[in-house]
């Protein structure tokens, strides 16, 4: 892990300091403070890495090392079983709210639909409304009105519903001060809107899409309350499992978890990027 | 919140009437929207109206006692007697203080007045709730603005191959559980804690600092945990930042704060308003980090609701409020937006 | 649950990915997915012998995996285990009708609310021959008169948990908690009907007396002491007081039974409030809609073994009202002060009444109080 941090992450950090533009004062300024603020994201992660070998049940002090936590945390059927439950449901909803969010701001963008402004407004209203009401709102419409079972499908529905408006702002975000013509050209070449769209647009877009898919996972994965009221039986969440064990006091197979998830990630990003890098 | 992104004033000329093509694309969201957004709203905004049995069920029906008591009507139609009164008793209290006896000067007066209006608010409770939300949400979405802008632009400058790389590092610390994250920060910030640790060892402060369960706690959970939804959307506006413009920003002997103020920060705008909406509209129903990081002692109207729903057993008054909360957003919402396409 | 979570999850996406490309009607095709979703077993009603399925709706982590297993293994019934966090969410779920569950956890109070309702089913006592293990104080209570609807799981009560480091003076009951030199230093849980219970019985009024006039007083006592509090919390109180964020904790005999189990200093002390504290008795019930109750009484005469109730004991320290069970615990477990008050007071302790309409001003008094 660390020798693929140490040939990866100063590079592009060098050569950026480089490249940017202005008096150079402003560059180091920038280049600090998003260092401290990176230390400032990752200073709990490291924390709850440490505590994952620490053997103190309840965390309190270091009382020597242990890797017991990882041991128990392989045998925790359950747990496991919850978080297996919430990379599904956060990676559906991910794609789905993403693919929603897109081609709905870019619509909107594009055409003037009848009560567009409503539209408009409407979209906000998951943001804006109480997790609470929103939960309790929609399980009464899945089990009294549509007669959907609670289980996987009502809860990406759920998520998808607040996570999709993330995406849709800020990919609007990003269409404000697109060249109008972009797609004109594109046309006049002899692209249907279709290709149009997925050729110029959705690249132009990218970054936002991106951004906004992963706003879509971090919150679907971290989502409580309204899975609470939309969830059945065997669709219980990381969220809820977590919030049920701190009664008993967190135990340190939670870190344990979280770091093995977070770490895997770091290095699975890095390692893609390295293999971007030689190909 | 001056702004909203959405709907932008574009130059009519290139946006059309939708064909078929673009209805069919489009009838997912307004289904979706139809389904999961419209009838769960008007279901709540009935049940506002409605009662509640005593075990917290709801019955359908027509009142507005929810939203007298949300808004506090009672003391709303006493205000036109009770301001004065109070803000007399406020001013007597002073001058009794200072001067008793004599008749209140201009100073005595405007401090009475100030009393007055601040015992006034403090008798309505929900509104109190709302205003204190609001102000915490606030808050957090200005420190966020501060603390995240030139990290989103230092990683919307980097070579293209970096940004991704770095947007996702942005976001992964949040991939763990929240309620881990925030244990993790109660035990920096805890009486025996790191910090405090630290800090004694190195002979900073003599004893350790009370850190939790303070605002300061408060806060700075909120700025952790939205962070990132800040970032994320003013990157998308940096990236694709003409770099000719910034270029002859300062070829033209602009320094950095000059360049900062007249070009890239409004240049950045609607990134900047997407993501203080992102910020700012999740933060006001938080309840979870005030609970755990500040002790829960003021409770924010997210709180509140959710209770309504849970031990006061009361959800058509939880429905009230959350009606409220929506209509408040929707008509600033719809203000601001008029606003800028005049 | 391998082959379960694959298909359920493409049954969704497939549904999403229908909505996506905008065919078909939106409702038929949300609901044509919904066999497909289902785990199949629940979905039919019950012949008479009923099928191995028991759909249990419980507290999170109040029911260890391992009691399950062993329930799966020595009946064959397939448990499936959801959770909630408190009785009101459990009981908004169940009105619904969205859940079909077999067996709820419901307090004393709930259990009253609930009957009177009429959404609980009576139990068939021939079913449940292992109720004699439960000690003749937890049986027969006033929320259930005759144990109709319930059988005890476990029980509990509020104490005072302080830190003799940081706190040199005696503290024998809320007033003594509640002074001006801890102002900060004191956490409480954040559930307002206790808050004012304890003024209530700080005051000598019975914690069942919630009218205007007792309210009243209790709301003059909880101004004084709500701006002392440091911290509100119901769900793990215990975190503060171990990291020395706070000094004294009024909370669940549970979280004082953690801190005496688990903290080798010895500087914590468990106190019972001299002016009188309540009993809660969180137990298991069916409702009358459930599908499978023969598999219910199965389970609840399971958990009554006193083998199995020592399993529950050792992961929860609250007080146990099996008395079996507790012949089967080592002395030093029955010697933590905080899990098991003396039976004489236990056996004076009022269990809270539902208070139904009412509970919207309790709440009120404390958020009020908050923002003050």
């Amino acid at each position: 892990m660390s020798a693929v941090a140490a040939s990866l992450l100063p590079k592009p950090f060098l050569a950026y300091v480089r490249k940017i533009r202005g008096p150079r004062i402003q560059q180091w300024a920038f280049g600090i403070w998003t260092v401290a603020v990176f230390a400032f994201l990752y200073i709990p992660i490291l924390l709850l890495i440490v505590f994952s070998f620490n053997d103190s049940r309840l965390g309190l002090a270091w009382e020597g090392f242990t890797t017991r936590w990882y041991e128990q945390l392989f045998r925790n059927k359950v747990l496991i079983g919850a978080f297996k439950n919430s990379m599904i449901i956060a990676t559906v909803t991910t794609v789905l709210s993403t693919a929603l969010g897109t081609i709905g701001a870019w619509l909107l963008y594009r055409y003037r639909f009848p009560f567009q402004r409503a539209i408009g407004l409407l979209i906000f209203v998951p943001m804006v409304i109480p997790e609470v009401l929103m939960g309790v709102s929609l399980m009464v419409l899945f089990s009294n009105l549509l007669n959907i079972p609670l289980g996987y499908a009502t809860v990406i529905i759920g998520h998808t519903t607040f996570c999709f408006p993330f995406v849709l702002v800020g990919v609007q975000a990003r269409l404000q001060g697109i060249d109008p013509f972009l797609e004109e050209a594109a046309m006049d070449l002899g692209a249907t809107p279709i290709q149009a769209f997925w050729k110029v647009i959705v690249p132009y877009l990218m970054p936002a899409i991106i951004a906004g898919a992963l706003m879509s996972f971090t919150l679907s994965f971290d989502e409580y309350i309204v899975t609470v009221f939309t969830s059945g039986a065997g669709s219980q969440t990381l969220p809820l499992q977590v919030y049920g064990m701190a009664r008993k006091g967190l135990d340190p197979q939670l870190n344990a978890l979280s770091a093995l998830f977070v770490l895997g990630t770091i290095i699975l990003v890095l390692f893609s990027e390295l293999i971007k890098k030689r190909t | 919140m001056a702004a909203v992104p959405t709907a932008a004033p574009v130059s009519s000329h290139h946006t059309r009437r939708p064909g078929w093509g673009a209805w069919l694309f489009m009838s997912p969201l307004l289904l979706w929207l139809l389904l999961f957004v419209i009838v769960p709203t008007v279901m709540i905004v009935v049940y506002s109206f409605g009662t509640k049995t005593a075990l917290g069920e709801i019955r359908l029906g027509f009142t507005w006692e929810n939203y007298r008591k949300a808004l506090d009507w009672d003391k709303l139609q006493r205000l036109p007697r009770d301001f004065p009164d109070n803000v007399r008793a406020a001013t007597a209290e002073i001058v009794e203080e200072e001067s008793p006896g004599s008749p209140a000067t201009w100073w005595e007066s405007t401090r009475g007045l100030l009393g007055g209006i601040a015992k006034t608010f403090n008798s309505f409770l929900w509104l109190k709730i709302f205003l204190l939300s609001i102000w915490y949400a606030f808050l957090t979405t200005v420190i966020c603005m501060v603390v995240g802008y030139p990290v989103a632009y230092f990683i919307g400058r980097a070579p293209p191959g970096a940004r991704n790389l770095l947007l996702t590092l942005v976001m992964i610390p949040f991939w763990t559980s929240f309620l881990i994250r925030t244990y993790a920060w109660i035990s920096l910030l805890s009486r025996d804690g790191l910090l405090n640790g630290l800090l004694m060892s190195l002979r900073i402060i003599p004893e350790p600092l009370t850190l939790m369960y303070t605002p300061f706690a408060v806060v700075l959970g909120l700025v952790y945990n939205f962070l990132p939804f800040m970032i994320l959307p003013i990157y998308t506006s940096v990236e694709r930042l003409d770099n000719a413009m910034v270029e002859a920003a300062y070829d033209l002997g602009a320094g950095p704060v000059r360049a900062f103020s007249q070009v890239i920060i409004p240049l950045t705008r609607p990134g900047i308003v997407a993501g203080a909406l992102l910020v700012f509209v999740p933060s006001i129903a938080m309840f979870a980090i005030t609970t755990l990081m500040g002790g829960g002692k003021v409770p924010t109207i997210g709180e509140v609701i959710q209770k309504q729903f849970t031990t006061a057993r009361n959800p058509p008054f939880g429905s009230a409020l959350g009606t409220i909360l929506l209509l408040i957003f929707i008509i600033s919402l719809w203000l601001t937006r008029r606003h800028r396409e005049e | 649950m391998k082959t379960k979570t694959p298909l359920a999850a493409l049954a969704a996406f497939t549904t999403g990915i229908l909505l996506l490309a905008g065919c078909g009607k939106p409702t038929t095709t949300t609901s044509s997915e919904t066999p497909e979703a289902t785990p199949s077993a629940e979905a039919t009603p019950a012949p008479n012998e009923e099928e191995k399925v028991l759909n249990l709706f419980c507290w999170t982590e109040y029911v260890p995996q391992s009691v399950i297993d062993a329930f799966t293994q020595e009946t064959g019934i397939k448990v499936n285990m959801q959770n909630y966090e408190s009785n009101e969410e459990m009981l908004q779920k169940l009105l619904s009708g969205g859940g079909n569950y077999d067996l709820i956890q419901p307090s004393d109070y709930m259990i009253e609310a609930m009957a009177k309702a009429g959404y609980l089913r009576p139990l068939d006592k021939e079913a449940i021959p292992n109720l004699k293990n439960i000690a003749p104080e937890f049986l027969d209570k006033s929320f259930d008169p005759g144990n109709k609807y319930s059988v005890p799981w476990m029980a509990g009560t509020v104490g005072i948990v302080v830190n003799t480091e940081l706190v040199k003076d005696e503290i024998k009951g809320y007033k003594d908690v509640f002074q001006e030199k801890f102002k900060g230093k004191i956490i409480v849980l954040d559930d307002a009907r206790e808050l004012v219970s304890w003024a209530l019985a700080s005051e000598g009024i019975d914690v069942n007396e919630i009218t205007p006039e007792n309210l009243q007083k209790a709301r003059e006592v909880l101004a004084d002491w709500i701006p002392l509090v440091a911290a509100f919390d119901s769900t793990s109180p215990k975190d503060a007081l171990l990291k020395g964020n706070v000094a004294l904790g009024v909370v669940w005999n549970g979280e004082g039974g953690y801190i005496l189990r688990d903290d080798q200093s010895g500087k914590f002390k468990w106190i019972l409030p001299e002016d009188g504290t309540h009993l809660f008795i969180d137990s298991l019930a069916i409702p009358n809609t459930a599908k499978h109750p023969k598999n219910a009484e199965l389970f609840m005469n399971f958990i009554l073994r006193p083998e199995i109730n020592k399993m529950i004991w050792d992961e929860f320290p609250y007080l146990n009202p099996n008395a079996e069970g507790r012949k089967l615990l080592t002395p030093e477990q029955l010697a933590n002060a905080a899990a098991f008050p003396p039976d004489d007071v236990v056996a004076k302790m009022p269990i809270f009444k539902d208070i139904g309409d009412q509970a919207g001003a309790v709440d009120e008094i404390i958020n009020e109080l908050k923002v003050q």
